[in-house]
């Protein structure tokens, strides 16, 4: 209301400035409009007095004036410019111009005053001056005044009438709408209605407003009921992030259903194609009570027949608003357990059905299309999810497989390393056992009065050199992986047994009876037992393994048993001819396997003697035996103990094709120059080879070699017949010595001694210009052989 | 500027003597040519439309050359004016107006007779000339020059006297006879 009145006054008050402005100047105007008009009525009167100077009569026509009251001042002047008559009579000259101006009237200080010419037929006579008050202004203005200030009041009265009548009929109602509105949004409460008027329009207006509420009322409910599914939605879709399993994560689901949805029964199959069945896998944790009664309990089949279960795995979901409607098998089973309504969702991943959520309650009809809309996109999820599990598991099984390798190849590296550093040692060992083994040999053969004893010592010194030479060679077949050239021989289990465990009796008796342990050993052995074709060391080294790792199983001490047995076996099947196999078995009464170890137990490096082992002791064996084409079995129970079981093919005389009879051969006298940087081994072959008559320079280097060759040459009768050189020596190595005595005389032959001997042949990698390779330590027969050999060839 | 002004002001002060108290017959000349705007001659008057207005003087002239000054350059409805003299009354030519001087007192009703007839307004100054027939007589009354006026003798040559005229005027009754 305030509004309408300050309008309508603001407006008036505008129109009423302008109104007075208008009429300000219009009565100015008119006020000099009226004046000339007076001027010129004077002035045309006055000609005549003018003409004929006659100043009483001038004052007479200026006397008029008085009929004017507010002409405050009039007066004539002559044509020179003189004043010549004035009005009032009296009125001072110093009040008026003393000359007169130019002719218009003008407004000046609180008068309007001015000159017009008096002129008679275009002549000028003079000049009348008039001067006006403004009272005439004032008081038409004053008037104007009083009537603007009564409209104005007028008409804020009406205004004031008129918007109290409009306010009552219109803003009332609509305050009251507002009011309601306030009031709606305040408390959230939109049953609110706003209150019928009785004014059409704004009834309308009101049933608007109502209607409007309605809408938001229920948009206000489907959102908040919206929100809730979202809310769920996204718990449960936080929670199955979280896990990495199928079980826990259905089970989340389906609780998580099963308290906030909620349903009654819940549960998931999965769907096996090749089979067309679905699997019952998971039933939520309070659906239990209806699994029976449906005949879902977890691991039970449905098969899928044409129902909504077909129509499910096709990608659809089902949804089924009272299944007592139906008559298809599986629905009847949800009437029988008194749940009517079911909603049946499949799992999909890449448009490929695994599985189907079921969701039940028991009213019929409780699902509604947001519920629907909801358990589509829950599905959707919960496939994701199970999708992600799965690959999850995959990479976690990549993940294991990928650090299996790696660990493979670190053990490979270790086993490189190893093998490098074991034929570095070998080479030193060979050379290091090199005199040992060359003075046994010479003493056996060439000290026919040696006593039994001390040549039963010689002959287990021979013996311990050789399986050192040949551990030497084996520890270097780690580093080369690959199948080493067997040198196989007869040979006699029982006997080979006996030695074993002549070998490791400090092992199995001494040091368990410093701890106050027992093991009793006992050997059972089978005296029809046939040879077998093996390397005796090999085997020999394999079976003190076992007898190791057999004593380590007993720490609190038991009973150690070694048996050989004959089997025999028909592998063309039963008709097939008679094969005899030689078993080695290793048992003991200890701790015994579990199947993990067991598995793992020929595994280089591994080990469950901690840092006591080194985990390459059954890797050994395991190697021997895939050397012999032999088998190994394990049978092994926790807290029983284990037996080892070696499976040899028994000897048969028609494998042998070739025996190598070492005989002895008598050499002539030969001129040999030995070169090695080794001392010892030259005294050692300079002892040996001049026992057998022949005549030795030695020399100690590859230089000092290639000189001695050269002095001889110069002296045609002291010419060497024959070049014994090592391979690896300091500056110049066995190869450059070959060269340089192959370019000096051409058909000298020269043998080269190597600890890498065995490789190199293996590898048939000798060296060009040398005419043997043997490797350390040499054998004195094999020596004699060689040297027959090529010294007979220019013969 | 200031010394400018202060010049200006000596020659107001120089200058007022030569302004002041204009002669009877100045004053008296500068009246004959205002008669000429506040009278309306008919215009047969005139010969011709570029005919000069000739204001005749017939006696002793008592002007001397100041009806000349007076009259110098001006010219009434684009008739040029024109100052004649005549001697006696048969030498007065067609003339608009006639100034009768003082001189023709012996000979003043028979000019008036003579003219009888002619649109020519008739002035004199002397005594009583406008009751004996002259139209426009100048008197002199407390010092001021006033003017007495025949209207019938005017109306009677058929010149039209000015309202404004007759105003400041003393109008004098026609001597019949």
């Amino acid at each position: 209301m305030t509004m309408v009145l300050l309008t309508s006054g603001a407006v008036l008050l505008i129109s009423t400035v302008a109104s007075f402005g208008y009429e300000f100047l219009t009565y100015r105007h008119s006020a000099v409009r009226n004046l000339t008009t007076l001027g010129s009525i004077i002035a045309t009167n006055s000609t005549a007095a003018l003409a004929f100077d006659n100043a009483e009569d001038a004052r007479g026509i200026l006397a008029a004036l008085k009929a004017e009251p507010h002409i405050v001042a009039g007066a004539l002047y002559d044509r020179s410019g003189r004043l010549f008559a004035t009005y009032p009579d009296n009125l001072p000259k110093s009040s008026l111009p003393a000359t007169p101006a130019g002719a218009g009237y003008r407004f000046e200080q609180a008068w309007l005053a001015g000159f017009q010419p008096v002129v008679e037929n275009e002549r000028p006579m003079g000049a009348l001056y008039l001067r006006s008050d403004m009272g005439a202004i004032y008081e038409a203005l004053r008037l104007h005044g009083a009537i603007a200030a009564l409209v104005i009041l007028v008409s804020c009265l009406v205004a004031y009438l008129i918007s109290r009548s409009m306010q009552r009929q219109i803003t009332q109602p609509i305050l009251a709408l507002a009011d309601t509105a306030q009031a709606i949004s305040a408390r959230r409460d939109y049953s609110v209605r706003a209150p019928r008027t009785d004014s059409y329009e704004l009834d309308l207006l009101t049933e608007a407003f109502n209607h409007m509420l309605t809408e938001i009322q229920a948009q206000h409910s489907k959102l908040n009921s919206q929100l809730g599914s979202l809310h769920l939605l996204q718990h449960i879709t936080r929670a199955i992030g979280e896990r990495q399993d199928l079980p826990s994560l259905f089970r989340v689901v389906l609780q998580s259903l099963e308290d906030s949805l909620p349903i009654d029964f819940g549960g998931v199959c999965l769907f096996e194609t090749a089979a067309e069945t679905l699997t019952v896998n998971f039933i939520g944790p309070r659906s239990h009570q209806f699994a029976a009664t449906l005949d879902l309990a977890e691991g039970s089949r449905i098969p899928i027949d044409r129902n909504g279960l077909s129509r499910c795995v096709a990608g659809q979901l089902v949804y089924e608003p009272d299944v007592r409607q139906l008559d298809f098998p599986f629905p009847r089973r949800f009437a029988g357990a008194d749940l009517r309504s079911l909603v049946i969702a499949p799992l999909q991943v890449e448009n490929r059905v695994f599985g189907v959520l079921m969701a039940a309650r028991r009213a019929e009809n409780a699902f509604h299309s947001a519920d629907c809309e909801f358990l589509r996109q829950m599905s959707e999820h919960v496939a994701l999810a199970s999708r992600q599990t799965q690959l999850y598991g995959a990479l976690q099984q990549a993940y294991d497989d990928l650090r299996q390798t790696q660990h493979t190849v670190m053990q490979q590296e270790r086993l490189r390393a190893l093998g490098q550093m074991a034929s570095g040692i070998a080479h030193d060992i060979n050379n290091a056992i090199s005199p040992v083994s060359l003075y046994t040999e010479s003493l056996l053969e060439r000290e026919p009065n040696l006593s039994e004893r001390a040549r039963g010592y010689l002959t287990t010194i021979q013996r311990a050199i050789d399986d050192v030479a040949s551990t030497v060679a084996r520890m270097r077949e780690f580093y080369r992986q690959r199948e080493p050239q067997l040198e196989l021989a007869r040979i006699n289990v029982n006997r080979i047994l006996q030695q074993v465990v002549d070998l490791t009796r400090a092992r199995w008796s001494d040091l368990p009876q410093q701890r106050g342990v027992v093991i009793d050993l006992r050997t059972e052995a089978s005296e029809t037992a046939p040879e077998i074709m093996g390397a005796e060391g090999e085997i020999r080294d394999a079976l003190t393994n076992l007898i190791f790792n057999a004593v380590d199983a007993m720490p609190e001490g038991g009973t150690l048993t070694l048996r050989t047995r004959v089997a025999e076996t028909r592998p063309g099947g039963p008709d097939g001819e008679l094969e005899q196999q030689v078993y080695i078995e290793v048992s003991d009464t200890g701790l015994g396997m579990d199947e993990e170890t067991r598995r793992r137990c020929l595994e280089p490096f591994f080990t469950t003697k901690g840092e006591r082992g080194t985990g390459l002791g059954l890797a050994m064996v395991y190697g021997m035996v895939q050397r012999h084409s032999a088998e190994l079995a394990i049978d092994s129970e926790v807290g029983k103990g284990t037996t080892f079981r070696l499976v040899f093919p028994a000897y048969t005389p028609a494998l042998i094709t070739t025996v190598r009879v070492p005989h002895l051969v008598v050499a002539q006298r030969l001129r040999i120059l030995l070169i090695d940087d080794d001392p010892l081994l030259v005294k050692s072959l300079q002892d040996t080879l001049e026992s057998d008559g022949h005549v030795i320079t030695a020399a100690s280097g590859g230089q000092a070699g290639i000189d001695a060759f050269s002095a001889a040459m110069s002296k045609a009768d002291r010419n060497f017949d024959i070049v014994i050189t090592d391979l690896g020596m300091p500056y110049v190595d066995g190869r450059k010595v070959a060269a340089a005595i192959k370019s000096a005389s051409a058909r000298t032959p020269i043998i080269m001694l190597t600890g890498w001997g065995h490789r190199l042949v293996a590898e048939n990698d000798i060296p060009p210009h040398v005419n043997r390779v043997l490797s350390k330590p040499p054998r004195l027969h094999e020596l004699r052989t060689v040297l027959a050999e090529l010294t007979a060839k220019p013969a | 500027m200031p010394l400018l002004r202060a010049l200006a002001l000596t020659l107001l002060v120089m200058a007022a003597p030569l302004c002041a108290a204009p002669s009877e017959y100045q004053v008296k000349a500068v009246f004959l040519f205002n008669f000429s705007q506040f009278v309306e001659w008919p215009s047969n008057a005139f010969a011709s439309p570029d005919a000069p207005f000739v204001i005749g003087v017939v006696g002793e002239d008592p002007f001397g050359t100041q009806l000349d000054a007076a009259v110098r350059g001006e010219s009434v409805a684009g008739h040029p004016l024109k100052v004649k003299r005549y001697r006696r009354a048969e030498d007065v030519e067609p003339c608009q107006i006639l100034f009768i001087s003082a001189t023709e007192l012996a000979r003043f009703d028979g000019i008036l007779s003579s003219l009888d007839g002619r649109s020519i307004l008739t002035v004199s100054d002397i005594e009583r000339a406008a009751e004996r027939g002259a139209m426009i007589q100048f008197a002199n009354q407390d010092n001021h020059l006033r003017l007495r006026i025949n209207v019938a003798a005017a109306k009677a040559a058929g010149l039209t006297l000015s309202s404004k005229l007759l105003r400041p005027a003393e109008i004098v009754g026609e001597r019949q006879g």
